[in-house]
This record gives C-alpha cells, structure tokens and sequence, in this order.
C-alpha cells in the first residue's frame, strides 16, 4: 500500500473542487468513496461522468441504517480510462424516502431503481417503471427493510412442515426400541431435538 | 398495410429460455416490436437470508446464486469479508482458487455452447458439451465434495489442500478438452449454418455499449479490450500471461468468437497456474466463527466471470452478521435493459439464441 496514488489524489481534487460539501476519501487502491448530500448526487454523477470519464455504472444499493432511521443509497461507478471506482454514497430520509431517477445518464440504473423501489420503497421520481418487478402483489412492507420480520411472515403464510422433518423425529429411540438396545447416557440429550431453540 | 400487433409469451417455461424467466414479446408478424423482461419466479430472498446469518453461513447461500457457475460468488463474498477484515491470503490459496475460478469458467462456456447452438438447432452439440462438462465436475468432485456448488473458497483461503496427483489429473482434462475443441470448431464455430444463423444478429452499438453497462464477452464482441482480470487484477491474475480476446461486430457471432478464443486462453491460465503453484500454507485460519465478528465497513469486490464483471457489496456494521450484503450479476443489466433493448427489431426465432449470447442468467437478476 506505499503507492503512490497520484490518479485518485487527482480525482479527489477535482471533485472536491467541483462540491465543496463533498467528503472524499480514499479507501484503497483504485477506490474512492464520495460522501455527498442527497440533492447534489445527480450533479455529482454526471460531473463524473461527462468530465471525469466515468462512464460505467457497476452498481446501485440501499442500505437500511434503521437506527439512524436513513436509507444509504450507494452508486458505484467505475472509469475505464482512469482505472478507478467512486463508491458515492447518500443518506436519505427513511419515512416517505424519496430520489431522483438517473434513469436519463444510464438507461440500465431504471432496473436497479425498480429492485429498490420494490425492496425498500424508496421512491425515484421521473422513473415510470415503478410497478411491480421480482414480487407479486406484494402488500406488506418492503421486504428489505429492517423492521420486516422474515420468520413472523413465514409463520403467518406458509405451512409449518418441521414436524415432517427428519431432524425432528426421535430417531434414536426408534433404533433402540426396533433393536433392543439402550440409548448410551452420553447420547440421551442429543436423542430429542427442540425445534424452536 | 400495417400488420396487427400481437402478444407473445415467451417462458416462464419454455426450452429456449435460459432458466425461468419471461419475455413478454409484442411482435408485428414474426418481427418483434417491444420486449419486456419478466422476472420473480426464482426470488428465494438470498440477499435478506444473508443478513440472518453468519459470515460463514453465508457462502452456502451466496454460490447458488449462479448454477453454472457459482466459484465468482464464493470467491468474490471471501474476498470482500477479507478486505473488510483486512485478512491476509495465502499465496497458494490464491493460485488454487484462480484455478478453481478457471474451472469453473471452462464449464460455464461448455453449458453456454450447448445452449446457443441448441438455440440455433445444433443439437449434437449440447449432448457432447455437457458430457464433457462432467470431466470438469468429475475434478470439482474429488476436489471439492460437491459437483455443481463447491462452497470450497472461503474466508481466508480454501477449504482443503489439493488431493494426490490432482493437478495431473487437471492437466488431462486439458489437454482433452482442447483436442475437443477441433470437434466443437467443425460442428459449431465453422458450421456455415451457425455462422449464418449468428452473424448480424443481435447487434450491440458499439459506441453505446459501455454507457448500456455492457461487461465481458458481449462487450469484449463489440471490439472493446475491457477484462477485470486486466483492469483490477485480483488474486495473482497479474502474475499470470494471458491474452485478452476482442472481435469486431457486436453481434451473436462476435460474442462467440470471442467465447471460443477465451476458452483457449483458460486452458493456458489453468496449466500456468498448475505450472507455478507453490507449495505451502492452503488456509489462514479464522478465529472460531461462532463468535467471529467483522470490524464496520464496507467492501466492492469484483471478479471477471464468464458473463462479465461480478461485483458483490458487502458492508459490516460490526457484528457477526452481514449489515448488507448485494450481489451485482451482469445478467442483472444484460437480461433486462439490455435484452429489452435489442431485441426490438429481432425475429421472434432469434430470441432463445439472443438470450443465450448475453449469458442471461435468471437468478443472478432475482437472488
């Protein structure tokens, strides 16, 4: 890591330069983090995209801080020509969150802003695709956040089978009962499986 | 006169759709006039399963989220909890799992060849490559345990040492495969059929593709030299000679050529990685991982998969479990934007063989 980092020293300049209010950082080689306010995010991406050649979007995530009650949306970019990937970061008001679509800089980001929209309700306003995409007639909350229980849903719509498994069945005692044997002291404990531990 | 529109459901269920997904066609004739992706049928949630497990819990979710080829996910997810970690790899680990990744990628181009000339009606093809797709999991087998997932690259290294003369065996299988390779050639790549069936099919803008977030082959097919392996050279890529393949067009026969050529230049990374394996430490232990936490932070990690660049994002906010962990599939932009995209214009007969060039692959799209 005694590199010297002369391209993202230089990126770090420009952007800053360019958003003040920016925090730039760099986490590693080839990575730059941008942490910005959410209004100058699609400023910011198409700054980098049309000056500074990054024209690649890898990614966009959301990731739910449900204790700072923020969503962090998280576009990731990448620069041929420079060898470089932003990780720009926002936070973003978790009741009623809303965004802007960069649906018009990159034509793909529509179906990550779909997945988002469907996952954590974030809304992307200028998105006209914001229907249904991986669920169906999906009423309860977004499924990604936080708050959603995963183990209380499953209960409440689908049949509890665990009795059915073959973890759950005395299995040793049928042994021992067909055989005749005794169950060893050592293995009683383990002969009987509680399932809701 | 203007022909009437009509709708067409291709899939969820229908042999020339590369897993279950739908394309929802508007076609004018047999000339299609809108496509709309349709996925859902797959969506298992891995991505929220993860955030209830532990780290290490985690790589039996992560590699069944590409059936043909799950070593990317393991290896990028390592890769990621290392880099959060900080945890050093062993030189040795790195050279099994490039070979391990290699592998995998010789066995995802022969499913890919059986389906785009099972998509064109070649359908010796498909019988031959996934037989010999089995010398490849035969290996993994011995290697691993497991035939199609592995969940061998872990955190740290790899699971377990190579077995006795497993490397010799690997060899064989190469050479095989490339003697193979002339027979693929006759009945496939120089087949006059396939060739006129592919070319000028499918056409991806050159000048637009990088901006569509087009990755691998398709891009590589547009004449454009961009390779992860070349750009971010992970694990000890950068050690190894290879040569990264581009072809001019754009179209189906392009993206092939360019398949064909990768191929090729697998084999070679996989004798020079068996060439220059040192020996010595497989595995930089883990504490024990009932209790192992990951200190905060955050992590995007990429592989070059046959597909295309794979990314995973994985941030940590200190504890034992994944904060959030996101996979970025190519398949995620080739199967819908993209797909959606180039397909107008197509005949209706050439979506299965469309499909099947972008390596559109359903549960990469869905997790």
């Amino acid at each position: 890591m005694n590199k010297e980092l002369t391209n993202e020293n230089k990126l770090i300049e420009d952007i800053k330069k360019t958003f003040p209010s920016s925090e730039v950082s760099i986490q590693r080689e080839k990575r730059v983090i941008v942490k910005i306010k959410q209004d100058t995010v699609p400023p910011l991406l198409s700054y980098v995209k049309d000056y500074l050649d990054f024209n690649h979007l890898s990614h966009i995530s959301c990731v739910d801080w449900i204790e700072q009650k923020k969503f962090e949306l998280v576009f990731i970019l990448w620069s041929y020509d420079q060898q470089i990937q932003i990780i720009a970061k926002t936070l973003i008001n978790r009741d009623e969150p809303k965004f802007t679509t960069i649906n018009k800089l990159w034509r793909q980001a529509e179906t990550y802003e779909r997945e988002i929209h469907e996952m954590y309700g974030v809304e992307f306003v200028g998105n006209d695709r914001m229907g249904d995409f991986l669920l169906e007639d999906w009423e309860d909350i977004p499924p990604m956040r936080r708050d959603f229980n995963t183990i209380q849903f499953v209960k409440e719509n689908f049949n509890d089978r665990s009795a059915a498994r073959e973890d759950s069945k005395n299995v040793r005692e049928t042994i021992a009962k067909h055989s005749g044997e005794e169950i060893p002291e050592f293995a009683k404990k383990y002969s009987t499986r509680n399932i809701d531990e | 006169m203007r022909e009437k529109e009509t709708t067409l459901y291709l899939g969820p269920q229908h042999p020339g759709i590369t897993g279950n997904m739908m394309v929802k066609l508007k076609v004018a004739g047999d000339t299609i006039v809108k496509a709309e992706t349709h996925v859902g049928y797959l969506h298992r949630a891995f991505e929220k399963l993860m955030e209830v497990r532990t780290w290490t819990q985690c790589f039996p979710i992560v590699c069944r989220i590409c059936v043909p080829e799950p070593d990317p996910n393991e290896e990028n997810l390592a890769r990621a909890i290392e880099e959060i970690e900080g945890r050093e790899v062993p030189e040795r680990a790195q050279y099994i799992r490039v070979m391990v990744l290699e592998l995998s990628r010789l066995a995802a181009y022969l499913l890919w060849m059986g389906g785009q000339s099972g998509s064109s009606g070649l359908y010796t093809m498909p019988q031959w490559t996934v037989g010999d797709r089995d010398y490849i999991l035969d290996l993994f087998e011995e290697l691993t345990g497991g035939r199609v997932y592995h969940m061998y690259i872990w955190t740290g290294g790899v699971r377990r040492d190579l077995p006795d003369g497993f490397e010799g065996r690997v060899l064989k299988t190469m050479d095989y495969l490339e003697e193979r390779l002339k027979d693929y050639d006759k009945l496939m790549f120089e087949s006059a059929l396939f060739q006129k069936r592919a070319q000028g099919v499918g056409i991806i803008d050159k000048d637009k593709a990088i901006d569509w977030g087009v990755v691998g082959p398709p891009l590589r097919g547009c004449g454009i030299k961009h390779d992860v392996r070349i750009d971010e050279p992970y694990e000890i890529y950068d050690k190894l000679d290879f040569e990264v393949p581009t072809y001019e067009g754009g179209d189906v026969w392009a993206r092939a050529m360019v398949r064909r050529q990768e191929f090729e230049q697998s084999i070679s990374i996989i004798r020079q990685v068996i060439d220059k394996m040192p020996k010595g430490e497989y595995y930089n232990k883990i504490p024990n991982p009932l209790t192992w936490t990951i200190p905060p932070g955050e992590a995007f990690v990429k592989t070059e998969s046959a597909r295309g660049e794979y990314g995973y994002y994985a941030v940590s906010d200190g504890s034992d479990k994944p904060r959030r962990i996101h996979v970025r599939g190519p398949a995620y932009v080739h199967g819908v934007s993209l797909l959606e995209n180039i397909l107008v214009g197509a005949n209706i007969a050439d979506t299965s063989f469309i499909m099947n060039s972008l390596g559109v692959c359903p549960p990469e799209i869905e997790r």
